[in-house]
């Protein structure tokens, strides 16, 4: 797609005399962000790394408690319920029934003891 | 998935969610195009008043729930970014003669264009959030933005962060309003504003006929037309005559916890603002 955008604005760049200045701009934008253009033709954008500032504002929304990042695994982690909330595309997904079980047996103890 | 205990709890819930779900699953990429034919773009024209009702300082931090597409937080942005740069156009004027120290520090200091104000949108319908990123990537929109999957009923945000919390034609599609008014009170700052745009009860007669025509005769046959889905927009019809009238509403938002609630009515009660303050 990115070639295809580049390809465009260099024959409206050869035909035309004034090619519209925000294709460019967003094509000179997308190509410095993305060197890799081939790699990314499945996505239409990278995933963005998860913004660690949010950890301030985000809490379970189960037990309103706070979340642990964990980079490997891309999820925000609460370790007291013993789950796990995925995070898709930067977005982290807090919907109580989409958070996954960490631990299985560590959360039936738990659920025990109380 | 869950423990067994929780996963009843929202399985007795999730019955309606579903329908809810879907709809706007089939609508999130017509959103916009249908909001503008169905109220023949006066939408914009309401979601500008809000703004301009909210009137957001440099440093507010909003909650903007069910704001999916970012329309509301979008426009919250651009006033912030416009009242800054009319702060420093001031400042400018004021700072003429400034000793060449003064202006070496000035570069030093990098100034946040929004002035620490952060719009966080939360929505339960992962394609409309999805729809809302594509459109702020291509609009250039890329500080104090945060996006999260979340639900309005059991928002996954601490106590007391808020300014100002929002919610524009997103309410009137939650199972549990009142828990919703809760999470609400509960999120925001001592001080903080609610704030929820949403249709309403026509006063008006003859304008309430007119209404019902366009509303059951017109709209889900643009539904049809322009998104190819019919029941949607029937449902999005129907819901907003379900909802409860000005004073109903402000009634709940006042039980919520919420004081000094008042309501404005748009368009003759096709849509009110209702604002209501945590102190």
């Amino acid at each position: 797609m990115l070639s295809g955008v580049c390809g465009r604005l260099a024959s409206a760049l050869r035909g035309t005399r004034a090619p519209p200045s925000a294709v460019a701009l967003r094509c000179v934008h997308a190509s410095s962000s993305r060197p890799s253009a081939d790699k990314s033709e499945r996505t239409e954008k990278p995933p963005r790394a998860f913004d660690q500032a949010l950890l301030e504002f985000l809490v379970c929304p189960l037990s309103k408690k706070p979340l642990r990042y964990e980079a490997s695994t891309n999820e925000l982690i609460n370790e007291e319920l013993g789950i796990a909330y995925p995070i898709i595309d930067g977005i982290p997904n807090m919907i109580p029934q989409a958070a996954r079980m960490t631990h299985q047996n560590k959360k039936q103890e738990e659920v025990e003891q109380h | 998935m869950m423990c067994q205990a929780e996963c009843r709890h929202y399985l007795q819930f999730s019955f309606q969610l579903p329908d809810v779900y879907q709809v706007f699953e089939s609508v999130a990429k017509k959103y916009d195009v249908m909001n503008d034919m169905m109220s023949l773009g006066i939408h914009r024209v309401w979601k500008d008043l809000l703004l301009w009702k909210m009137r957001p300082f440099p440093g507010t931090q909003l909650l903007d729930v069910a704001g999916g597409t970012g329309d509301i937080a979008f426009r919250f942005l651009n006033y912030v970014q416009a009242q800054h740069q009319r702060k420093q156009k001031k400042q400018l004027r004021a700072q003429q003669n400034l000793s060449w120290e003064e202006i070496a520090r000035k570069y030093q200091n990098e100034e946040d264009s929004l002035g620490g104000s952060r719009v966080m949108v939360c929505d339960i319908n992962k394609e409309m959030l999805k729809i809302g990123k594509q459109k702020a990537h291509a609009q250039g929109y890329k500080a104090g933005l945060a996006w999260i999957l979340g639900d309005a009923e059991e928002l996954p945000f601490d106590d007391d962060k808020f300014d100002v919390y929002t919610i524009a034609f997103g309410i009137r599609n939650v199972t549990h309003i009142d828990q919703a008014l809760q999470e609400a009170h509960r999120v925001l700052k001592p001080g903080g504003r609610f704030l929820c745009l949403e249709f309403s009860q026509v006063n008006n007669p003859l304008v309430s006929r007119l209404y019902d025509v366009y509303s059951f005769q017109v709209i889900p046959v643009l539904g049809e037309v322009i998104a190819g889905d019919w029941k949607s927009y029937q449902y999005l019809v129907e819901s907003i005559r379900q909802f409860p009238s000005q004073e109903e509403f402000k009634e709940m938002i006042e039980d919520a916890g919420f004081q000094k609630v008042t309501y404005e009515n748009l368009t003759s009660g096709i849509v009110a603002i209702h604002s209501g303050f945590k102190l």
